[in-house]
């Protein structure tokens, strides 16, 4: 059953992250994003991540992807605004070529990880297992990030706003 | 999987599906007649199966028909059919998701195996509701943009940047409930407010955390696109906003989608701050020590209602005519009440005579819990129709400001007072 699981959401997951490169409407793009976030967020699930699978469907396809979509949809791009794609598929060929040493990588860092065991604890991957390590032992990488998120929203906010308001 | 566990999970599903699913006739029967109260007039009464009106709710069931029957319409001009189809359904798949963790009553035990009361049993609570009330935008966006025309377009973007701004606000206001109750399961912290504070006054949410309680409450309204805040659909300003180029069952998902999302989040605020399934002053343990007190009185109270209500029927729902159709409704009406009331006083006078095994005690309980929650839920429904038939909508940048200058700062003071008082209780 967790196989077949995982099977279909990884195909989905694949699929939409194929579809998100080579599609040529910016809008089937986005939502392509989107099966593909759903999916990997089913896989967090099947790796009983539960606060991941969750917080994955509120921030990125709930509020991140919904921006996307909805300045794309507010550019309201028209068939002929869009940019010829001559050589599309070659383009895409060789694309993949580069990024198989980075491929390689990943994949060899993923067979170095020791194996776990040992069973896990029935709250693994909930909320308040989560809450309590992030805010003990990794409390200050965490308020930096924060930080580092608060820097480049007001960044935004300076950027974007006229300079009479 | 024992045989009782199989029926509990299918009863809770079905029992998922009629607070959701089977609620929508009857909160379009409320908004209907309740609209015709609060404009001084009476609203649908004329619709009925063999002169039974049941004061205008087989209106709804003959609606839902010619929705289900109607031609379904789409212009040549629309090209993505494939998601001009799919938004309906996200919208109402997500609004129907995310009632499935309600719970309808305290955990149920039955030969001591333990049955968590929602209709997919998990622990998530709150972050899947959040999570699939940012899913069900994408429908109201998708149905917009692909149906090519621009007032749908218009009322697309209006709900997309609606529904994000307030789910900030949503979110924040909910993050402040979480730190007082201490948990996200929905079972937890209805259980917390099973409490009594001060020793006389029941703590539910709306007591502890009223400015969570006031800011979710708008939040839920803007976030099921429901007057003060339906700029997605402003009839008087882009006709019938996103869902202009729909017809038939399409624009029937959308519209029962929107009470399905009505209800689910009139569930959850009855949970949140309404004391969920817990009468006031009877939590589950008082609930079940008092049980066979409880039962008397609700075979005593039964009979006297129904024979008010027979009283009312006989004097108000009477027509001279012996043969006019409408009053067989009448009888159906009395000899429904007096079949209930035959029903509910042999189960109940048959369990207080064999006495109450623990089993019996715990599903009488859940009963009774259940019974709660769906008054409540019935409640929140019409203060939701109240409110719609009451307040004329917002201007988008009023309701813009509302949000980001008004609710969000509030969540953000709300939150930290609340994380200090929970600190300060602590020490």
């Amino acid at each position: 059953m967790t196989d077949i699981l995982f099977v279909l959401l990884s195909f989905f997951a694949i699929i939409g992250a194929l579809g998100m490169v080579s599609l040529h409407q910016p809008v089937h793009s986005a939502l392509s994003l989107i099966l593909t976030i759903i999916a990997l967020s089913g896989l967090f699930a099947l790796l009983s991540a539960s606060f991941l699978f969750m917080v994955q469907i509120i921030i990125y396809a709930g509020a991140i992807l919904t921006l996307f979509i909805f300045i794309i949809m507010f550019l309201n791009v028209k068939e002929a605004n869009l940019p010829k794609e001559p050589n599309k598929n070659l383009t895409l060929f060789l694309g993949s070529l580069a990024l198989l040493p980075l491929n390689f990588l990943i994949l060899r860092a993923f067979y170095k990880m020791p194996l776990l065991t040992a069973p896990l604890e029935h709250d693994f991957g909930k909320i308040k297992p989560l809450g309590m390590e992030l805010f003990t032992k990794w409390l200050l990488p965490f308020e930096l990030i924060s930080i580092l998120l608060l820097v480049a929203l007001i960044g935004a906010v300076v950027f974007g706003r006229k300079d009479e308001a | 999987m024992s045989t009782i566990s199989i029926a509990v999970v299918i009863i809770n599903v079905i029992l998922a599906l009629l607070f959701s699913l089977g609620a929508a006739p009857i909160l379009v029967w409320i908004e209907r007649r309740v609209a015709g109260l609060i404009q001084d007039r009476l609203g649908p009464n004329r619709c009925h199966i063999n002169g039974i009106r049941l004061g205008g709710l087989i209106q709804s069931f003959a609606d839902m028909l010619k929705l289900v029957f109607k031609e379904d319409f789409k212009a040549k001009a629309i090209q993505e059919s494939f998601f001009f189809s799919l938004a309906p359904v996200i919208v109402f798949a997500s609004a129907f998701l995310s009632f499935m963790v309600m719970p309808f009553a305290d955990d149920l035990i039955i030969n001591g195996e333990r049955f968590i009361m929602q209709g997919l049993p998990m622990d998530l609570g709150v972050l899947w509701f959040l999570a699939l009330a940012g899913l069900s935008v994408y429908g109201i966006m998708l149905g917009g943009w692909s149906s090519r025309n621009k007032y749908s377009l218009l009322g697309a973007m209006r709900a997309g940047a609606q529904v994000i701004s307030y789910e900030a606000a949503m979110g924040l206001s909910v993050v402040s409930v979480l730190i007082t109750y201490g948990s996200i399961h929905l079972g937890d912290i209805v259980a917390y407010q099973g409490q009594l504070l001060f020793g006389f006054i029941p703590a539910w949410g709306i007591i502890i955390q009223p400015i969570a309680a006031l800011i979710f409450i708008i939040t839920a309204f803007a976030e099921a696109n429901r007057t003060p805040f339906d700029l997605a659909e402003g009839e008087s300003e882009i006709v019938g906003g996103f869902h202009t180029e729909y017809s038939a069952m399409r624009f029937g998902l959308f519209f029962v989608g929107e009470y399905v999302a009505m209800s689910a989040s009139s569930a959850l605020i009855v949970t949140l701050f309404l004391g969920g399934y817990h009468l006031p002053y009877l939590n589950t343990q008082t609930l079940q020590a008092y049980m066979p007190f409880i039962l008397m009185v609700l075979i005593v109270a039964l009979p006297l209602g129904s024979w008010s209500a027979m009283r009312w029927i006989q004097k108000h729902n009477r027509w001279h005519k012996a043969n006019d159709i409408r009053n067989h409704e009448s009888a159906f009406l009395q000899k429904g009440l007096i079949g209930l009331n035959v029903l509910v006083i042999a189960g109940v006078g048959a369990l207080l005579v064999l006495g109450l095994s623990e089993t019996s005690t715990n599903v009488a309980t859940a009963v009774i819990q259940i019974a709660t929650f769906a008054l409540k839920l019935l409640f929140m429904n019409f203060v939701f129709v109240w409110v719609r038939w009451t307040l004329p909508r917002f201007r988008y940048d009023q309701l813009q400001t509302l949000g980001w200058k008004v609710l969000m700062p509030l969540a953000i003071a709300n939150i930290f007072i609340s994380a200090i008082i929970v600190v300060a209780r602590g020490l």
